[in-house]
Parts: structure tokens; sequence; C-alpha cells
């Protein structure tokens, strides 16, 4: 039992800021998987975050009320982009939605009454890890059951070929809307989540480090299949922690390297549903090994 | 239901599509310069010309990729030349490609699947929550799709990535997704090019087989062997324009069809006494 609160006091944190940028990985996966690359997840985190941190401070709101107020807040405002942004093509989308973080960023700034400004803004609450599990948990399945239903399948034509999917009656546009709404909710709620961790939140917090986190989350797990994000938030975040261990000098290197390496030799990321069946039929294909051929190489 | 003026042509004799004047410029290119043409219910009808007379426009003119620049489209007695890529499929029209599309990452039987959205008969709030009926819809999704990959002879091919086939089994695939959806008209660009004529005639006479179930079928066909043995009328272009429209028989002996095709009489004495 000791080894075991010891174990938690050295990874404890680490495992709660897996969890945290599982949402962010998972709410970049949403608008990935119709084909949109997008850092607009920043903003969503900004916005549940802050207004999740503003509702506790002010109005003394329970944890299980400012979740679902930063959902629906980071819902709302990925609505409002995704009408305005959508019609873009997909890198000048990348693009506008990178502006829209630095525009977050400069308006958090200069509104101290709702973000605290530079100073900052101190959260009178904490989200325990067993909440975040839970949160997090049924984030995932939703997830799962999207990737299971048609929305998945139709996801997939989407990302592929939107104009081939539209010649099946399938609206493209109507699908990245859906997808872009469910980015903001996860989004929203992991701004919330990041607030509940750290305790104090700033514009800085909502900015590059969110970005970067959640890109290589999903670079790393994989963007074609809901357990990519969650697998890649982890391994990004515990990487450094478990490196820094054996060799404490290079363990902002190792970030690099590891993804370079996923970059170039899983360009789809460690769990590829793809991938897994290439070699499904690979091995069908190759003769399985007879009975009483084995001394035959 | 037929109507009188109905000649030996087969189908229906009711027109399913219906060209009126269509024009589409690219820049000061004129892809389809006042095109028209009708498609009769029931009958596989070929659209022929040689490389760059329009026919892949025409096409996506049909399926709302473009709109045209004037002039109509009509199916099934609607204008239709406004409506979007996926109102298109909706009103029953479906189609393949000139370079198979097919989805990567796909199994077949999800490939064929994605075709079928327009008939899943159920919401996708209802497939989300995997209410009971949206289960059984699916499993009847499924059976159809497998259906259609029977009639197609990919049948056992269902659970492979689309990726791994041939090109000709890619094509396929391509026209078991295409039917999915329950089209009334199936447009098929250049159904078989890359194919021996082994491969070729097993789609011809999958268009004839389709046809006797009901289906109107309109291909984009450079094998002229294949137009003459399987379409039942033809239209040819050239530059945009309409060069002959009857049998495909009719067609071919036409005099400006063979110069589009093989270029002038005189120029090809010309060259022979150069020679």
């Amino acid at each position: 039992m000791e080894k075991v609160l010891d174990l938690w006091a050295a990874y404890g944190s680490t495992v709660v800021f897996a969890m945290v940028n599982a949402f962010f990985a998972l709410s970049t996966y949403a608008v990935l998987s119709v084909g949109v690359l997008s850092f607009a997840t920043v903003v969503f985190a900004a916005i549940g975050g802050f207004l999740a941190a503003q509702m506790v401070a002010h109005f003394q709101t329970p944890l299980f009320v400012a979740f679902p107020l930063a959902a629906i807040a980071g819902g709302l405002a990925a609505a409002v982009l995704a009408a305005a942004f959508l019609k873009l093509e997909s890198h000048w989308m990348a693009l506008a939605s990178l502006a829209l973080v630095l525009i977050t960023k400069v308006v958090a700034l200069n509104a101290p009454l709702l973000t605290g400004g530079v100073n900052g803004l101190i959260v009178p609450a904490k989200a325990s890890p067993l909440e975040l599990a839970v949160l997090l948990g049924l984030a995932t399945l939703i997830f799962y059951r999207l990737y299971h239903s048609w929305f998945g399948l139709i996801s997939l034509a989407v990302r592929e070929d939107p104009a081939v999917a539209s010649t099946m009656g399938i609206p493209p546009r109507r699908i990245q809307f859906i997808a872009f709404v469910i980015s903001g909710i996860v989004g929203g709620v992991g701004g919330a989540a990041l607030a509940f961790t750290l305790q104090f939140i700033s514009p800085e917090t909502y900015f590059i480090g969110i970005a970067f986190s959640m890109i290589a989350g999903t670079v790393l797990g994989g963007s074609f299949h809901w357990l990519g994000p969650v697998v890649g938030a982890v391994v990004f975040t515990a990487l450094p922690t478990t490196v820094q261990a054996f060799v404490p000098q290079i363990e902002d290197v190792a970030k690099g390297v590891v993804l370079l390496l996923i970059m170039v030799f899983l360009p789809r990321g460690l769990i590829d549903p793809r991938a897994m069946r290439l070699r499904k039929a690979n091995q069908k294909t190759t003769p399985q090994p007879v009975a009483g051929k084995d001394a035959v190489v | 239901m037929q109507l009188s003026d109905a000649t030996s042509s087969p189908g229906t004799g009711l027109t399913l599509l219906k060209l009126h004047n269509v024009v589409k410029n690219f820049g000061g290119v004129a892809a389809v310069g006042g095109l028209s043409t009708e498609v009769r219910a029931g009958s596989v009808h070929g659209l022929i010309g040689p490389n760059g007379a329009g026919k892949t426009t025409v096409i996506n003119l049909i399926t709302g990729i473009f709109h045209p620049d004037s002039g109509n489209i009509q199916f099934d007695g609607n204008a239709v030349q406004n409506l979007l890529p996926a109102q298109i499929a909706a009103i029953g029209i479906s189609r393949t490609y000139q370079n198979v599309r097919l989805f990567k990452g796909m199994t077949v039987l999800e490939q064929v699947l994605t075709g079928c959205y327009l008939r899943r008969g159920v919401s996708l709030w209802a497939s989300f929550l995997g209410l009971p009926k949206a289960r059984a819809r699916w499993a009847e999704t499924r059976a159809h799709a497998m259906h259609l990959l029977q009639r197609v002879g990919m049948a056992d091919r269902a659970d492979e990535l689309a990726e791994t086939l041939s090109y000709g089994e890619q094509r396929r695939v391509e026209i078991a997704r295409a039917l999915g959806a329950d089209p009334k008209l199936l447009l098929l660009d250049e159904p078989t090019a890359g194919m021996n004529s082994v491969e070729a005639s097993v789609i011809g006479r999958l268009a004839h087989e389709l046809r006797d179930s009901g289906l109107t079928i309109l291909m984009v066909e450079h094998n002229m062997g294949l137009v003459t043995e399987f379409c039942d009328t033809c239209t040819v272009m050239n530059f945009g324009r309409l060069l002959a429209e009857g049998t495909p028989a009719a067609c071919l002996k036409n005099p400006d069809v063979e110069e589009a095709y093989f270029g002038r009489k005189s120029d090809a004495e010309r060259i022979k006494s150069v020679s």
C-alpha cells in the first residue's frame, strides 16, 4: 500500500496531466477525423476554463455544474467559428484557427474583469483525479460510440474525399460542423479540467503549450481511431518524466526525437486501424506454417 | 405508360435525363458548348468522343460538381442544374469516377456501406445511441451492401482493405458503392479504362443486368467494341458539341464521327501521296 502511495506521489501529477491533455487531443481528433486541422481547441479551452473558474469563484458553482457549463460554452463558440470558417480551404482553415489563438490571448490579456488579465486568476476549486477519470471515460465513450456509428463511417469518407462523399448524398459541411461542435464541447471541458487542476490560470495557460501538446498527442497516438488521441496524450505526457528518471539530460530532446520517429515510421500514429487491417491481410496471404513442416525454413 | 413516339430503342421510351443547350466554360475554353441530348429510361446509353471532347465535364455537370453557365438539365422532369452534389445524389443519380476514387483505409464492405448512406433509414443520433431500431436497420443495410457486392462478384473480398485489390476489382467495388443509394440513373465514367477485353465485357454484361433490373445507365466509354456491343443508344461529342446521336452502329457510320476519330479522308490521302 505504501509503495502505491509512493508511486502516486511520484507520478500522480503526470497521470492527471495526461488526462487533461487527453481532452485536448480528443478535441483535436474530433475535427481531424473529418479532415479539418484546427488549433481552435485552445480557444475553446480558454473559454471553458475562464468561464468555469469565474463561476466557481463568484457563484460557488459546484464542479458538476461548472463542467457542463464549460462544455456548452465551448460548443457554442465552436458553432459560431464553424459557421464562419468552415468555408475555408483546409490549410487556410488551419492558419485562421492559429490566428484566432493569438487573438484570444490578446483579448484575454485585455479583459482583466473576465480573465484576471496579466495577473491571472486563482481557481478556488480542485477536481480530483477520480472526477477527471470519470469525465475522460465519458468523453472516450462518446468517441467510441461515434466511431462505431454511421457518423464514424461517413466521417472517414468526408476526411478522405469530401467531393466523392457528397456525390453519395453525404453533406460534408454539415458533418464537419457537427465535428466542430463536438470538438468545442470536449475542448471546453478540457479547459475547465486544466483550470481545476492547476488552480491558477492566466492567458498564458491557454496558449501555444496546449496547441503543441494536443497536436503531438494526435500525431503520436493517431487520428484514425478514438483510442489514438488518448494513448498519444498519455505517451506524450509521461515520456519526459520517464526518460528523466533514466537520462536526466535528454528530457527535452526525447520529446522531439520520439515525435520525429513516429512521424517517419508510423505517420498515421500508434493506433491505426488501416495498418492493423493490412497486417491481417498479409497474414492471410502468407501461407501459415503447417504442423510437421516446422523444420523447413 | 409507353410514349407513342417510342422507337425500337429499348427502355420505356420515357426521357429520364435531358440536357438542353448546356454550356460550361473554363476561362476562355468552352468545355461544353451548347450540348443537347437525352437519355431514355431503361437504356444503356454511351457517351463517346475523342479525348478532351468534354465527356467527363458533362458527367460533372449532371452530378452537380459543376454548374452550367447556361442551359438546363432535367432529371425525371425536374430542373436539377442548380442542385448540390448531395441533393443530386438524393434524387437518384450516382456515379463512378474515371480514376477510381475509393476511400483510403476502408474495407470493401465499408465502401459500399458508405454508398448506402441515403438508404440507412435511421438518424445519425439514433445510430450514435445504438438504439435497437438503429441496430436492426444497420444489419439490414449491411445485408443490402453484401447483396450488392455479390452482384458485382466481390462478396468474398468484403473484409479486405479496398486499396489492396487490383484495379479491375476496385472498379467493381466502386460500382457497388454507387448502387448503394438505389439510384435511378447510374453514371459510369470510363468503367473499363485499364481493363483487358475479358474484364471489360464483364462490366458490359453487368451493365446489361443492371438495366434489366430497371436501372438507366449513362457510360462514358472509349472502348468502341464495348459501346457497339453493350450500349443501346449513344451520344457522340467533339469539342464540347454534339456530333451524332442514335444507335452505336449508326453513330459510327456517321462521316463526322469517323473524321473526329480517324481524321479527314482527304488528309489521309494527301499523306499517302507524300510518303
